[in-house]
């Protein structure tokens, strides 16, 4: 016993005609459609010739009877990845059931997802004239009507995030202009929003595919846009406060990951309290990041979203007891202190008065008790970000010189290259391949200088950058009052008296998933487990912590394998999308509006430099988004949907069935126009395709009336060019390629006439001009029909098109020779072109056989018919028939009597293997 | 057969207007409808009407959202009655009486308004006439299901077995198809030989299949098959019975001639087409070197050399293409194969003698889709094809020495005046339909402007008839070619067993009824019935007609012609065209 007795591939008219036959039979079927609808390309068109029904009259109620039908079980956006000879001459097919992110029984098609959709792309349904949402329903008369939520993968912003914050998402919520959902997206992220807005380092940005194109969008100066615009108007984070779950969690530092772990937790219910050593909250953020960078009343505002719902911060409350605090009625901690320690040089003089650390130094003049520099020379030993904030704020305490030296080369900086661009400009000086050897003093044990030692770069270390080694009699003394020691940071593990274990390094030893120390009450994140990184990366362990505590807490497992959907990772990402697939299906790259980059302010002071994004320029830059993994991930439909019925989590699943005969209906490609240039598909906008005027003509027509897309212009002469893509092995304009199909493409003549017949029903003033090599109208009544359009005024001109070119007012020169009338060559102008396309294989249809299973193609690659003259459908493999345009171009009746053809066999088949009762 | 008695439901509600719950659906039909009718004030206008309890707007009524909207509305509010305004009940009748069903209305209380096809197709430059005509129409309908019945189909169980009529290649096929199925066969063929016109030729484009050795593999596998009982020189002469049971007598040319009594579930003819036969003159029709299609493909057939014609050689030859077809006096249809046939002929004349000069006269080259390769290959292999203007075909001439000439004008040279002497000439005839009057007339098969068979619905139900169980397969359809009447006859193969399989088949009772009471018998009904499905019968001591339910077609011919009111249409009853007329006048037209 088989799963089903027939399989149908592709629910097109042969396929649904197929299924539909085979069911009234008595026959148990499947059919299988990869879109989000059945109904197949007929669905789609305008009327039908020769008899001008409605194209969704004769469609649909095969449509609604395909999923109706008792005996058929047809399923939408699903894919055959294989069908296998399962030895008893039956089939094994392997059914992937793509994802919809949409369950479909609760789905009403109410299409309120639609509207709050933030991603706008080509709708295919209306051949790529308007532009459809993401989350889409396929066309009005879509059968089953269901949305989809259309993903093509995790966009590489959204990806790339270490803080897990749905870069895309925001992106497009400010190119919708909503602003303030924008802010709250990232929110759901963290509450440092504004802080990030600015001092993020934006892998999001490098990662960017229009980074490959003209340039990565600011995605990071958009989450500030956004942050600014809620901080102006809002007075909190505009979110519920939870209600209590009654159970405490301390946290032990206010950095970044301390903070975003807090909020996370406390819009869980967790009673939180964070414990901060400094006088006051927000650990590096307020007492290392230099103003000109984040102000520090950016940080208050953040910081002010965690203590609105609930959070208590205590300040200068240093803890080193952790089952102290147990003690004091928390269930768990979480310690997140961050590198408080700076690296100390370990040469001599050290002691001296003047050097100082660089953390110390920074957080001294946050705190307005560091060192009078005004003046002074100014010697900052180190290349990172730290180094860079270090000079940096040097200079701004009026800082006589101030040089920094690094020991290896200028590419080999640790330091963003924002920032040494920066302290360049703000007058910082760079001595590369230099270390320290000594700090020079002066009897009163002030620094009057600084030895060093010029490097010479050997081989690659461990991290992959050239050792520096000394070059033996090259010291010298760099003059200055202040050495700043910026060369590295460590976290201050030992705090806690020894009761979490300790790497070498000083980080606390934790599980790297689930954050967990060996005493499981306590979790560490952020820097203090991984060792210096930036805030991001920090906000993204705060977060991952809260998740891992919660989970804790609730008594859920926190080892073992991962499985998936299991809940045990937070974001349970889409892979990422692939880069060239959203470049290759991007057609016009214009650029909205290029930032222009305002120069920085001369002022060297602790004021922000950087200059908010206008409106104008958000919206614009949010625009330039190529939208890569289609859905943004904004979470819109998820909030409009009024049944609960998007769910992202979804994931594609796959089942093998077991099937007694295949129909393989996969239909046809459409000739990509732009492959014929000479026509100028692609390039001139006012050449369209025969698919494209079919929509402009249908009921569900996009402009409700027919016009031309380049200006809106109702068009007064259109031409028709036939055979475009068919009867055609002439080489391309380079003298190579060519479209190379022979093949005529057998219902283009007749869609043409039925065209012209409808465009001047439509349009009374326009004349319709064909330009044809043999009028093909060879069927019942299909002559009848040709004539017909012939007397209502459609004019037909024997002979092919040599070339389109297009005048500046976007009209169209069509280039010919007037074989009927002496020969002669003419150029005649026309308002609009339609390239009446015609027939390619659909190859897809290759892979649903593989190895020894192999279905036989034909010379042009259709699916062979073995005995054609007698067994119509039949293919080389026994029980495996094919039905319509996929074994050949067909119009729709012959489509349907192949289909019928080829169900009397599947018919016969199935019955032979019966046995006799 | 059996037909399950009675199709009134025992204790149905008797029809009360005010007790009645009606949803009134109007299509915006896309804008087929909308563009030209005010479909909110249509249902705005109806909303009250007596009896209706949802009037509202849809974008496609068809489409599954309509459809499930529908079913919503019907559960939500307990409605009895449905009204669909929207295109033709042909198209979508079916489609919304499965709405009623689905939902547990009865089916038969489902009625549609046609304004599409009857208002707003035919009103496009009077919006606001077209408005109140459908105003009218619907509220007419409503007035038509206040009063309807709920009616059970009738069911009939069928016999597994089918007829075929015609013994040519399409014939064959389908009785091996319906056999493979399970389907009995009974095959008639009017000659004497199975094969019909591809038993007689030889190669057949596109792969080259020699005909006769395709027939005769079929005849072959005909053999294998007991349950295809095969019938030559025999025709079909009877025909009674109804739908999933028919009684055909077949006629065998026998000595003594026999007539054989077959019982069959649907009936396929297939029987193909006549070749065009010029009339005199035409063309050179008559003269000794002038053939037709079929006369120059039997030459060819036989030739094993160089071709020869009446024992001289043949060295040029000219092709007049579109004879008797796409003739704006004649017949006006295209032949459809004839292109690719003389295309491939081309070929193999060139195949036997190179240095044949071949001219093809034509107006459009129809070699569709993949029967392009043989126009190519026979431009290839040096054949020349001269375009002729639809309005100057070539002239045939004798020539002072007793030679051929044709004069034609050629569109592709600057429109030069040629004139080709040949030694032979071609006239490429098409198809043309088959006189067959008695078997026509017999089973009642419909016939379209250009003489062939007619399907109901070239798309909807393709090789269908409007007689129920009467299937269409082949060239008797329209010209094609061979393959594709093989295909056409496979269809017809599944269309059979899609209804036969099941062993049963629901009929509408929208049938005619006799109030026994009223009936005097004056066989004025029986007179008019064109299907017999009226009979007299013997009801206590009364003679009174009876109306066959599985019989009856619903036509209503006979309820006008009733002098005492007595018969009645269910569905359409007297009261129900009268409410409907009702309904209609109410709306003054603008």
């Amino acid at each position: 016993m088989t799963d089903y007795d027939a399989l149908v591939v592709g629910s097109g008219i042969a396929g649904m005609e197929s299924a539909l036959k085979l069911g009234d039979m008595g026959y148990k079927v499947l059919l299988v459609e990869k879109e989000a609808s059945v109904g197949g390309r007929m669905i789609l068109l305008s009327k039908v010739f020769p008899t001008l029904d409605c194209a969704s009259c004769i469609s649909t109620p095969k449509m609604a009877a395909s999923i109706h039908h008792p005996n058929v079980t047809a399923l939408t956006y699903t894919e055959v990845d294989g069908i296998a000879r399962d030895g008893d001459g039956t089939f094994k097919a392997t059914i992937r059931h793509k994802p919809r992110f949409v369950d479909e029984a609760a789905c009403t098609g109410c299409q309120l997802c639609e509207t709050a959709c933030t991603v706008a792309v080509p709708d295919q349904f209306n051949a790529d004239m308007v532009a459809r949402r993401a989350a889409y329903i396929a066309f009005p008369q879509a059968v089953p009507k269901k949305a989809v939520l259309e993903r093509a993968g995790t966009s590489p912003c959204t990806y790339t995030c270490p803080a897990g914050i749905k870069a895309h998402g925001y992106v497009s919520l400010i190119r919708s202009g909503e602003y303030e959902k924008a802010f709250q997206l990232v929110l759901d992220a963290t509450p440092l929003v504004g802080t990030l807005g600015r001092a993020c380092y934006a892998p999001c940005e490098a990662e960017c595919t229009r980074g490959s194109l003209e340039g990565t969008l600011p995605i990071r100066r958009l989450k500030r846009f956004a942050a600014d615009r809620h901080y102006a108007a809002a007075d909190g984070p505009g979110v519920e406060v939870p209600r209590p779950n009654g159970k405490r969690v301390a946290v032990v530092g206010s950095g970044p990951a301390g903070l975003t772990a807090a909020w996370q937790l406390a819009r869980l219910g967790y009673g939180v309290k964070i414990l901060e050593a400094a006088p006051v909250a927000g650990g590096f953020l307020r007492l290392a990041i230099p103003g000109y960078r984040l102000p520090p009343e950016v940080v208050e505002q953040d910081i002010s979203n965690v203590t609105a719902i609930g959070v208590e911060i205590a300040t200068s409350s240093p803890v080193t007891d952790l089952p102290a605090l147990k003690s004091d009625g928390f269930d768990a901690i979480l310690v997140a202190t961050g590198t408080q320690l700076s690296t100390d040089l370990g040469v001599p003089g050290e002691k001296l008065d003047g050097v100082v650390g660089g953390l110390q130094f920074l957080r001294g003049t946050k705190l307005g008790t560091g060192a009078d520099l005004a003046g002074k020379k100014v010697v900052v030993v180190g290349g990172g970000n730290v180094a860079m904030d270090a000079a940096r704020t040097a200079v701004r305490l009026g800082a006589a010189q101030t040089t920094v030296a690094y020991r290896r080369g200028r590419t080999e900086l640790p330091a963003h290259k924002t920032e040494v661009d920066d302290a360049e400009r703000d007058g910082v000086t760079f001595t590369f391949q230099v270390a320290p050897v000594d700090v020079v003093g002066d009897s009163a044990g002030h620094v009057t200088g600084l030895r060093c030692q010029r490097m010479a770069l050997g081989r690659p270390d461990a991290s992959g950058r050239r050792r520096p080694e000394p070059i033996e009699g090259s010291e010298f003394v760099v003059a200055c009052e202040t050495v700043l020691v910026a060369i590295g940071m460590a976290p201050e593990g030992a705090a806690f008296g020894g009761s979490i274990a300790v790497n070498a390094n000083g980080t606390l030893v934790a599980d790297a998933r689930s954050l967990q120390t060996a005493v499981p009450y306590v979790f560490a994140a952020g820097d203090v487990t991984t060792g210096a990184s930036d805030i991001t990366r920090a906000v993204g362990q705060g977060r991952r912590a809260a998740h891992m505590i919660d989970r804790w807490l609730r008594g859920e497992t926190l080892d073992g394998e991962p499985s998936p959907g299991d809940g045990f990772e937070m974001d349970d990402q889409l892979p990422l999308v692939d880069k060239p697939s959203v470049l290759g299906r991007q057609k016009a790259y214009g650029r909205g509006g290029a930032l222009i980059e305002a120069a920085p302010p001369a002022a060297r002071d602790f004021a922000e430099i950087e200059a908010p994004l206008t409106e104008a320029e958000a919206r614009a830059a949010a625009g330039d988004c190529l939208d890569c993994g289609v859905c943004s991930e904004c979470n819109e439909c998820v909030a409009a949907c009024p049944s609960d019925a998007i769910h992202l989590d979804m994931r594609e699943s796959v089942e093998e069935v077991s099937v007694g005969a295949v129909v393989v209906a996969t239909g046809y490609k459409l000739f990509t126009a732009d492959a014929k240039p000479e026509y100028g598909f692609g390039r001139y906008k006012n050449v369209i395709t025969g698919m494209q005027m079919d929509r402009l003509l249908a009921p569900t027509r996009p402009f409700n009336t027919v016009l031309r897309p380049g200006d809106g212009k109702v068009p007064e002469r259109i031409a028709y060019i036939l055979c475009t893509g068919s009867r055609d092995e002439a080489p391309g304009p380079d003298g190579r390629g060519g479209v190379n199909n022979p093949l005529c493409s057998r219902f283009c003549c007749m869609y043409s006439i039925k065209q012209n017949q409808l465009v001047m029903g439509a349009l009374p003033l326009a004349e319709v001009t064909v330009h044809y090599m043999d009028i093909r109208a060879p069927g019942k009544r299909y002559d009848e029909f040709y004539e017909g359009a012939k007397a209502m005024g459609a004019t037909y001109v024997k002979g092919r098109i040599a070339k389109v070119t297009e005048k500046p007012d976007g009209n169209l020169i069509l280039r010919y020779e007037d074989i009927e009338h002496g020969g002669a060559l003419v150029e005649a102008e026309y308002d609009m072109v339609v390239l009446a396309i015609g027939v390619q294989p659909n190859r897809e249809v290759e892979r649903l056989f593989g190895g020894d299973d192999a279905i036989e193609l034909n010379d042009y690659h259709y699916v062979a018919e073995r005995n054609e003259d007698i067994d119509p459908g039949r293919t080389n493999i026994p029980g495996v028939f094919v039905a319509g345009t996929a074994s050949g171009a067909k119009d729709i009746t012959d489509s349907i009597l192949h289909a019928g053809a080829a169900v009397a066999q599947v018919a016969a088949h199935l019955e032979s293997r019966k046995v006799p009762a | 057969m059996s037909a399950k008695q009675p199709t009134t439901i025992p204790g149905a509600r008797a029809a009360e207007p005010k007790a009645r719950r009606i949803g009134v659906y109007v299509c915006h039909c896309g804008g087929n409808i909308s563009d030209y009718v005010d479909v909110q004030a249509v249902a705005d206008a109806v909303r009250h009407e007596p009896g209706v309890v949802v009037a509202k707007t849809m974008m496609f009524a068809c489409s599954d959202a309509g459809q499930g909207e529908m079913e919503a509305d019907i559960a939500a509010n307990d409605l009895d009655g449905l009204v669909v305004a929207s295109c033709s009940p042909k198209l979508h009748v079916v489609t919304f009486r499965g709405v009623a069903k689905r939902s547990g209305m009865n089916p038969y209380e489902y009625n549609q308004a046609n304004i599409r096809e009857q208002c707003s197709w035919t009103h496009t430059d009077d919006r606001a006439g077209a408005t109140s005509k459908a105003i009218g129409l619907v509220r007419g309908v409503i007035g038509r299901t206040r009063l309807t019945e709920a009616l059970e189909p009738l069911v009939v169980e069928t016999t597994q077995k089918a007829l075929i009529v015609g013994g040519g290649i399409t014939g064959l096929r389908s009785a091996i198809g319906m056999a493979d199925i399970g389907l009995g066969v009974f095959l008639v063929e009017r000659e004497a030989e199975l094969g019909g016109w591809v038993g007689r030729f030889g190669p057949i484009f596109p792969h080259e299949r020699d005909g006769r050795e395709l027939i005769a593999g079929l005849v072959v596998e005909i053999k294998k098959r007991p349950s295809i009982k095969v019938f030559t020189r025999a025709e079909v002469v009877t025909k009674t019975g109804t739908f999933g049971n028919y009684q055909v007598g077949i006629r065998v040319a026998a000595d003594p001639p026999q007539t054989i009594t077959a019982e069959v579930g649907s009936i396929v003819v297939a029987t193909g087409f006549d070749s065009y036969q010029p009339a005199e003159n035409e063309f050179g029709t008559g003269l000794d070197a002038v053939l037709t299609l079929p006369e120059f493909k039997d030459l060819v057939d036989h030739a094993d050399g160089p071709l020869r014609h009446n024992g001289r050689p043949v060295r040029s030859l000219a092709y007049i293409y579109c004879v008797g077809s796409r003739q704006p006096d004649g017949n006006e249809y295209c032949s459809r194969f004839c292109c690719t046939a003389t295309a491939h002929l081309s070929i193999r004349v060139a195949a036997l003698d190179p240095r044949l000069r071949q001219y093809h006269l034509y107006r459009d080259i129809r070699t569709y889709g993949n029967f392009e390769l043989l126009y190519t290959e026979a431009r290839k292999s040096g054949a020349v094809y001269v375009k002729y203007p639809d309005d100057a075909p070539p002239v045939v001439s004798v020539e002072a020495g007793g030679g051929l000439a044709v004069a034609v004008r050629d569109l592709l040279s600057g429109d030069e005046e040629l004139e080709i002497p040949v030694d032979l000439v071609v006239l490429v005839t098409g198809m043309v339909p088959r006189k067959n009057e008695e078997m026509v007339g017999l089973l009642k098969l419909p016939i379209g402007r250009d003489g062939f068979f007619n399907e109901i619905h070239p798309k909807l139900r393709p090789v269908e008839t409007m007689v129920d169980g009467v299937l269409i397969a082949g060239a008797c359809q329209g010209p094609k070619c061979s393959a594709e009447s093989v295909a056409s006859g496979l269809a017809a193969v599944t269309q059979s067993a899609s209804v036969l399989k099941k062993g049963v088949a629901e009929l509408d009772p929208l049938v005619a009824t006799v109030d026994p009471d009223r009936c005097t018998w004056c066989g004025k009904c029986e007179t008019a019935c064109p299907y017999g499905a009226i009979e007299k019968l013997s009801l206590n001591g009364r003679e009174v007609a009876t109306i066959s339910e599985a019989g009856c077609k619903g036509c209503g011919g006979c309820v006008p012609i009733c002098p005492e009111n007595a018969i009645d249409l269910r569905g359409y009853t007297d009261a129900q065209i009268t409410a409907m007329i009702d309904g209609l006048l109410e709306e003054a037209i603008a």
